[in-house]
């Protein structure tokens, strides 16, 4: 009772400092189990922040809670043995370490929590690794507690920026703070019984972490500019000392607060919709502002369009110098890192492929809040998939990679290449743990493989039923966390609803082989034939499908097609059969049989088959063999050939003196 | 002027020596087909049955590519080594074949006949392949000193300019073409000399070489980097040619072949034309030390 009482004052105490009355939405958009007001100043001579925190957690389950556990991220720079370097390979010599250290750690009512607090190792049991906290609480905490904690920590910035640290001048500041991991109840992403969730940081893993309010004071020298993935609410002069200035800055419903710093930043804005855009690069870089805004703009409206509606009125993105390069291509919801360079020509796409897919994470992982260690492929999977989507759309169906006139290069041709072209595409299946993916797969598959997956998806199930998922996704899941089975559900539900019994009861079938397998899909077009038939013994016949021709009695060719599926992965595929003279039939297979025999008639015999014609199977490891032909089209092999030679002619002859 | 009679009789030298322009340019397909031979018969066989080829019509395709599979990948990684070794074996043919160029191209001009063009050839091989990798080297080095160097240095300090290493190679890239003419001079002017002896010489040759360069450097520089932008020009206009012409039909594809072909042999008629104009001009400035002074000619005649 008296742990109630005590709670409960917390909470009000909470709710003042944490600003009931929204200040950039009018209405919460995620439910407030955490939240969080520091005071931070860096150091930039010494590489420190020295940091005061007032944090709260709400226990939401129907569980008594005998612990807090927090992230304390910084640590995995704290030594070459720590869990990340064990998986990353060990740091240059010339690294300076980063670290957190808690200075203390007091329940909002004074009493101390230092002595009850001890570093855990959940995932590996590294005793070198210090990247989770454990705190034990004097009493459990009940339902609809609230635990309310002062903290005091000093965070040394690691050099050689990987996501976070510095360099000479240049901050990037991510990870930073003591963060609540996320107590999950039983139910919760499929979970039996509630407990927290709060892994190690892993050299292949990301984050997660509750929808979160923030009041961050950042205390910086006069001459830097900072930006964060807040909105700035004020600015002073500090008052220890006027060479420093303290900027407030708040932020909703985001699962991480991160910011940069660096005197070299220029500043752009933009506005796009409802949205406030504010880009931060080099000045030198000029020439890159046009197209880095024109990359966030054309995001922000496909995922509007086809996800749901960008809940901020304010976005930060920043391009790094080249020195901070290591802070490039993050993610932090309401600010994000692109990764550009100066002079880079406009037919590379790169730039805008790095700002599209980091702010793609704004709605897979910042909305539909994932986790990103147990589920890499919900964030970056889905998130790559819209990114080829999304260059695709505005820069080219072949060229949203590369647009030269010497060679086009589609996203989603990037994406699929990664993973078809790998030797070790089957070793593992597409739903591990981030840190579990061995021989170096965790981005071939959590990004890459996912997304042909998905591709695939759309290719069976079409693009107005993929894009209704994602809608629907959104509307049950948005500042939620959902898990795979959860996003299977809506797939299942949305697809029944769109194409009935089409594919089955539910799309399970797709997941199991997709998802959870780790067979290959192969399909191969192995022969076909065409005999002229007597007349008078005409017999329709077909394969899967009616075949739609005309038996025209005077000339009439019984064709036989052969077709083999080579991998495991069974998919319905469409067959195209063209004949000789034009005239063509789509055959639907349901792609199981590892052999199947498809028979035609028509009024002229098969000049060609293709499997998967309009090459929507994109899993499919090879295309090549996805088609027949008597006598191939040589003459673009030839040309290409033919250039190839007057190019190595012309190539060697500089080296003739 | 001495300039434009030089570039005036290489042109006629060339013109004069054309078989062996026909001559680097076999030299030229024969390399390079040994090369790129069995990768076409490998991907015509890869894509022989199918009608993926239809993804290549507007250009290359990644994906087609990609999916010719493990060998296909496999002979890209031994794209480096070959490269080199192709490379390798351009120089030393290169080596052959200029001997017996430089052979065609001094005075006095005798019919173009194959067997002293052969002749020469082999006479002049090991000394040839020794001037061209020393200078080659002496070039290689210089690339590194100029552009290597200042990047790295740019690169390291981290700090300045984020424009200042691209503004630094380019700028060193140009600095670096300019002097390496210098070097192209001395290789030119070494094999010239090399080829009007009768026995080999290579060091003296490279030292005359030199020697020469720096004794006519303005009128020889100006010389070199008007056949070098010339020959830059002719290679970039043919490259974007070839690059941009894509011909839908076997007839066309005929064409383009014909033309590359006709593109590169007149690329080996450039080159040609620089070695007889570099010639010529040594020669001009050799006549010219041998000439007896007015002086001489007075005593003489008392």
């Amino acid at each position: 009772m008296i742990l109630k009482k005590f709670f409960s004052a917390i909470f009000l105490s909470i709710l003042a400092f944490a600003s009931p009355a929204q200040v950039i939405n009018k209405e919460p958009l995620s439910p407030r189990i955490t939240g969080y007001r520091i005071d931070a100043r860096l150091d930039t001579a010494a590489k420190l922040i020295h940091g005061t925190m007032e944090a709260f957690w709400v226990n939401q389950g129907a569980d008594q809670v005998p612990d807090i556990q927090m992230h304390l991220y910084m640590n995995a720079f704290r030594n070459s043995k720590t869990t990340m370097y064990r998986g990353s390979g060990p740091a240059g010599d010339s690294t300076k370490w980063g670290w957190v250290d808690i200075e203390e750690f007091k329940l909002a009512d004074g009493r101390d929590l230092l002595p009850y607090m001890h570093f855990i190792r959940p995932d590996d049991g590294n005793p070198h690794d210090s990247t989770v906290v454990q705190v034990m609480l004097p009493e459990p905490a009940t339902p609809g507690d609230t635990v309310a904690v002062k903290v005091k920590f000093v965070t040394k910035l690691p050099s050689k920026i990987r996501r976070t640290g510095y360099n000479d001048d240049y901050f990037f500041v991510a990870q930073w703070f003591p963060k609540f991991g996320v107590y999950e109840p039983a139910g919760m992403r499929a979970r039996v019984s509630g407990g927290w969730n709060c892994h190690q940081f892993h050299a292949n893993s990301e984050f997660y972490a509750n929808h979160s309010v923030y009041d961050v004071n950042i205390t910086v020298p006069d001459d830097y500019v900072v930006g964060t993935g807040g909105m700035l609410i004020s600015e002073q002069d500090w008052p220890d000392d006027p060479a420093y200035k303290t900027q407030v800055w708040r932020a909703e419903d985001i699962v991480d607060f991160a910011w940069t710093a660096w005197p070299g930043y220029a500043v752009y804005t933009d506005k796009w919709k409802h949205v406030s855009i504010t880009l931060l690069i080099p000045a030198e870089r000029k020439d890159q502002v046009e197209r880095q805004f024109t990359a966030v703009k054309n995001a922000l409206e496909y995922l509007s369009d086809r996800v749901g509606p960008f809940p901020w009125p304010h976005l930060t993105f920043v391009d790094p110098p080249m020195k901070g390069s290591g802070a490039g291509g993050m993610e932090y919801t309401t600010i994000f890192t692109s990764s550009s360079a100066p002079m880079m020509p406009g037919w590379i796409h790169m730039p805008e492929m790095v700002t599209v897919h980091e702010f793609g994470h704004a709605y897979f992982m910042g909305i539909l809040a994932t986790n990103e260690f147990e589920d890499p492929w919900m964030d970056e999977g889905i998130n790559s998939f819209f990114e080829a989507r999304i260059m695709d759309h505005y820069w080219g169906e072949r060229s949203g990679m590369v647009d030269h006139r010497l060679l086009k290069v589609a996203d989603k041709t990037s994406a699929r290449s990664s993973y078809v072209y790998s030797p070790n595409r089957q070793v593992v299946s597409n739903s591990e743990y981030s840190w579990n993916y061995p021989l170096g797969t965790y981005g071939m598959m959590s990004y890459m493989k996912a997304s042909t997956w998905l591709f695939t998806l759309m290719g069976i199930v079409g693009e107005e039923t993929t894009d209704d998922i994602f809608r629907e996704y959104y509307r049950l899941w948005a500042f939620k966390h959902p898990g795979p089975k959860d996003f299977i559900n809506v797939v299942n539900e949305v697809v029944s609803k769109n194409h009935g019994d089409k594919f089955g009861p539910d799309m399970n079938w797709f997941f199991d082989q997709t998802l959870y397998g780790t067979g290959i899909c192969d399909y191969r077009v192995a022969a076909f034939n065409s005999f002229r038939q007597d007349t008078s013994k005409v017999r329709i016949q077909s394969g899967d499908s009616i075949v739609a021709g005309k038996a025209v009695c005077d000339s009439l060719y019984k064709s036989s097609i052969e077709l083999q599926r080579i991998g495991e992965v069974m998919l319905p595929v469409e067959v195209l059969v063209h004949f000789s003279k034009g005239n063509e039939v789509l055959l639907s297979w349901d792609g199981r049989e590892r052999y199947k025999k498809l028979e035609v008639l028509s009024g002229s015999p098969v000049k060609w088959v293709k499997i998967d014609p309009e090459y929507k199977i994109r899993m499919d490891v090879n295309f090549i063999n996805n088609s027949k032909i008597y006598e191939t089209d040589m003459v673009p092999v030839k040309r290409i050939m033919n250039k190839l030679l007057a190019f190595l002619q012309f190539y060697i002859s500089a080296f003739v003196l | 002027m001495n300039l434009f009679k030089a570039l005036a009789s290489g042109l006629l030298r060339t013109g004069k020596a054309w078989q062996g322009a026909i001559m680097i340019w076999l030299g030229s397909l024969l390399t390079a087909s040994l090369f790129l031979l069995p990768f076409r018969r490998f991907v015509r066989s890869a894509l022989d049955g199918s009608t993926i080829t239809e993804r290549l019509r507007d250009g290359i395709d990644i994906e087609v590519l990609g999916d010719l599979g493990a060998g296909f990948r496999n002979l890209i990684t031994a794209l480096p080594a070959g490269m080199f070794l192709l490379v390798l074996l351009a120089v030393a043919l290169g080596a052959f074949l200029n001997g017996g160029i430089f052979n065609s191209l001094k005075t006095p001009q005798k019919r173009f006949s194959f067997a002293e063009f052969f002749s020469a050839s082999s006479r002049n091989f090991w000394s040839f392949l020794v001037i061209t990798l020393v200078i080659g080297v002496m070039i290689y080095l210089l690339s590194v000193i100029l552009i290597g160097v200042p990047v790295l240095i740019l690169t390291m300090s981290g700090s300045g300019s984020e424009k200042a290493p691209f503004i630094t190679v380019i700028v060193s890239i140009i600095v670096f073409v300019l002097l390496s003419l210098i070097f192209q001079l001395a290789s030119d002017y070494a094999r010239a000399w090399q080829a009007a002896q009768e026995k080999p010489a290579c060091f003296r040759a490279i030292g005359f070489g030199f020697r020469r360069t720096f004794r006519t450097i303005v009128s020889s520089w100006i010389m070199m980097l008007i056949l070098f932008l010339v020959q830059g020009l002719f290679a970039w206009l043919s490259l974007t040619l070839i690059a941009r012409w894509i011909p839908g039909t076997g007839g066309g594809v005929f064409m383009l072949f014909i033309v590359s072909q006709v593109l590169v042999l007149l690329k080996c008629v450039l080159r040609i034309w620089r070695y007889g104009s570099v010639t010529s001009l040594m020669e001009m400035k050799n006549s010219l030390d041998h000439k007896p002074s007015d002086a001489t000619i007075q005593n003489t005649q008392v």
